[in-house]
């Protein structure tokens, strides 16, 4: 636990230079070949304790045996095993280049010590990446749920702008958003929203959406031109595959508006609303976005899905306690993770302490949004590290 | 339009720029005074919303003993926002004042609504399984049970897939599926959507039917798959129909209602649809008879039928078939649809 505090205290004066410019830290300043050697095109978890520090906690090297010994994936335990004859590879040339006279020879050791360098970062980094556990709900899609908080009117007109946000940001991502509800509020705010978002890494990115979201600005509804302080919720549930969650069809209870009367070619109606309820829990979710019946039973049903998935992740999840500052899940949900400062055109998040500028651009749900679930996304899996490496502190 | 308030009628004045031009069977006439307080107030348009202009017209259609007062209003009011349902407008919509044009759009089509035009007519259009089709009168508009036959058909397609791929493990060819009575084209569509491949011959004895059926394929761009034929199906089809193929399938939702019921119909269906799509004579089984004839002549082997009917029609269906066993027909299930009434039927050729 103790390397783990250390860990982040290193981070986090790491952060204050490393985060603000994004700047892309080389990997290594040692040795005479640092001036020659070109800048590291990547950012972030790779360079934020530099490699070669954290691969110099005694634990880095104790788990890195333990994966060779145990059942490490194969691309792991290769690039651990070629780690080590590439270092031996640089301790003999450093050593041929010192005892090497001609000119022409110490030349050439030299740009092999560079390769060798650039090869050992670029395999570091690359065991980093595969040392970072990844969730087993990384690859799903997810069913996200905006609702307003406290803040009345001015609370449901920034949950409407954020929802449109991230319908903006799964536009950009190249995601498939569906709305699943949608509840409207008098004045074009909204009460309460779900949606489906569906493509490559998106609740890889958007679980870090998860959280309070607060808005500080002079409420349109102002008459005074004080700044309030309003609220709202994102949920990000993982949907489920017919594989992770199984539900028994006798379960559920399917109400539609036709359940009375003769139903077929006796009658015509036109509501199509679905409400799906499933009896063991009491979970229920319902859709009426669509005018096909069917459409809106499998939107129902995608929701209900979460929903029941999420509550068994959550109980699987009790079990594990983790210290992290980026929670994901019921634990992040209830924790004010960004402030929306309007006069200050400033947004904050709290887990990582970021400042930028620009807010209405920050909207737009476009780089600079990407860039935050980015920087958040480093964090977490810099944090995930520590804590696997922390596991083997003796 | 007694029932609103004077305030809220001075609102919606500007709406109605022609109301009084509706013609004599439309009912809420406005009285020569409320219609002088219109001409006063015409001048102010005043800024209304889809939420105002869709409780308005509930309003009005309620006072008029429309059915589904408040989810026609919200349908027509969607529809000329281009949306579908009321629910998947946002908040934007729902806020932004409806121009002229739209108010005018909304009052022509609420007053087809008025005269008890099902919604689907009213719009033109309407959604079934993924497809937006278009609808028209008279062809029979598709139920929502009708969406569950589909997914029984797709179904029973990837189990024989399965069970055929791990016996031989050769490709299984694409099947051949025959539509009875297609009205708008609906089952055989989503079909030819759902199942990859797949062909199918949709026939039926209206040409109105007939001509939708094709609009509709045209629409989705799905003509190499499908033949649509004018044809009334009876015991002498076979030579007119097996041109096409011994069939996978037979998929219909035949007229099955029992006369004597037809008159206790709603004014939608029977002022707006063809009956004939719906009257299965005295026992509902006209049709279904003659589809079953004829399916063992027009199946492959193990080739199935899938029917739609009414919730008294498995017993009957069973007995005749017990009564008709030089059909080689056996009646594998009996589904039921979302309400759990019995409603759907799958027989199967027996392999010789």
């Amino acid at each position: 636990m103790g390397l783990l505090l250390r860990a982040l205290r290193a981070a986090r004066s790491c952060r204050a230079i490393a985060l603000p410019a994004f700047n892309y830290e080389e990997v290594s300043g040692r040795g005479g070949a640092a001036a020659v050697r070109p800048q590291q095109p990547r950012r972030g978890l790779s360079a934020r304790p530099r490699l070669d520090e954290l691969f110099a906690i005694p634990s880095l090297s104790r788990l890195l045996k333990a994966r060779v010994q145990g059942e490490a994936r194969p691309e792991l335990a290769a690039r651990i095993q070629r780690l080590r004859d590439k270092e031996r590879e640089l301790q003999d040339t450093r050593e041929l280049a010192l005892q090497d006279e001609s000119e022409d020879l110490r030349k050439l050791a030299e740009r092999e010590i560079v390769s060798c360098e650039e090869e050992i970062a670029e395999l570091k980094h690359q065991i980093v990446l595969l040392l970072i556990p990844s969730e087993e709900t990384d690859n799903s899609d997810l069913v996200m749920e905006v609702t307003a908080g406290v803040g009345g009117q001015e609370a449901m007109l920034f949950t409407s702008e954020i929802f449109d946000m991230y319908r903006r940001y799964a536009a950009y991502k190249k995601w498939k958003f569906e709305i699943l509800e949608y509840f409207p509020s008098e004045i074009g705010g909204l009460r309460h929203a779900v949606a489906s978002i569906a493509g490559l890494d998106a609740y890889k990115y958007m679980k870090f959406e998860g959280g309070v979201h607060r808005v500080q600005r002079v409420p349109k509804t102002e008459k005074q031109g004080r700044i309030h302080t309003s609220t709202m919720t994102v949920a990000i549930l993982p949907q489920p595959t017919e594989m992770e969650l199984k539900i028994n069809p006798k379960d559920l209870r399917i109400e539609t508006k036709r359940a009375s009367g003769a139903g077929g070619q006796h009658v015509n109606t036109t509501d199509s609303a679905v409400r799906i309820v499933h009896i063991p829990t009491g979970v229920t979710s319902e859709c009426q976005q669509e005018r096909s019946q069917i459409r809106n039973k499998e939107k129902a049903m995608q929701m209900l899905c979460a929903k029941l998935y999420n509550i068994k992740l959550e109980e699987e999840n009790k079990k594990r306690n983790s210290a992290r500052k980026i929670q994901i899940g019921t634990k992040g949900r209830s924790e004010k993770i960004r402030t929306y400062n309007f006069p200050q055109d400033r947004i904050t998040d709290h887990r990582i302490s970021r400042s930028v500028h620009h807010t209405e651009c920050f909207m737009l749900g476009e780089e600079m949004l990407d860039e935050m679930i980015k920087t958040l996304k480093e964090y977490a899996d810099y944090e995930s590290l520590m804590e696997i490496i922390s596991e083997h502190e003796k | 339009m007694r029932c609103l308030t004077p305030s809220l009628l001075r609102r919606f004045w500007g709406l109605l720029p022609q109301y009084l031009s509706v013609g004599p069977s439309q009912s809420p006439n406005l009285s020569p005074k409320q219609s002088s307080l219109r001409q006063s107030c015409s001048a102010r348009p005043g800024l209304l919303t889809a939420p105002d202009v869709v409780s308005y017209w509930q309003k009005v259609f309620e006072k008029n003993g429309i059915p589904e007062a408040r989810e026609s209003s919200e349908y027509i009011v969607s529809f000329v926002l281009g949306a579908k349902t009321f629910q998947s407008l946002d908040s934007e919509k729902l806020r932004a004042p409806l121009t002229a044009v739209q108010q005018e759009q909304i009052q022509q089509l609420s007053c087809k609504r008025l005269e008890r035009m099902p919604v689907q007519y009213v719009l033109g259009e309407w959604d079934f399984q993924n497809l937006t089709l278009k609808m028209r009168p008279p062809v029979f508009i598709p139920r929502p049970e009708t969406e569950d036959l589909i997914s029984l058909v797709v179904e029973e397609e990837s189990r024989k897939c399965e069970v055929k791929n791990s016996a031989f493990s050769v490709a299984v060819p694409p099947p051949v599926i025959l539509e009875i009575g297609c009205g708008s084209g609906a089952i055989a569509l989503s079909l030819l959507c759902k199942i990859p491949q797949s062909r199918v011959l949709a026939v039926d004895k209206e040409e109105a039917a007939v001509d939708l059926t094709r609009e509709n394929v045209h629409r989705l761009q799905l003509q190499g798959r499908i033949h649509v034929l004018h044809h009334n199906v009876s015991y002498g089809s076979a030579k007119h129909l097996l041109p096409w193929g011994p069939m996978d399938f037979i998929v219909s939702n035949p007229p099955y209602v029992f006369h004597e019921d037809m008159a206790s119909l709603d004014a939608e269906i029977l002022r707006y649809e063809d009956l004939d799509a719906l009257d299965g004579g005295d026992d509902g089984m006209r049709v279904i008879k003659t589809i079953l004839t004829l399916a063992p002549t027009l199946l492959k082997d193990s080739g199935s039928v899938f029917l739609e009917v009414d919730p008294r029609h498995p017993a009957m269906v069973e007995d005749w078939l017990t009564a008709q066993p030089d059909l080689f027909l056996t009646l594998r299930a009996v589904h039921k649809d979302f309400c759990g009434k019995p409603r759907f039927l799958h027989i199967q050729k027996q392999s010789r």
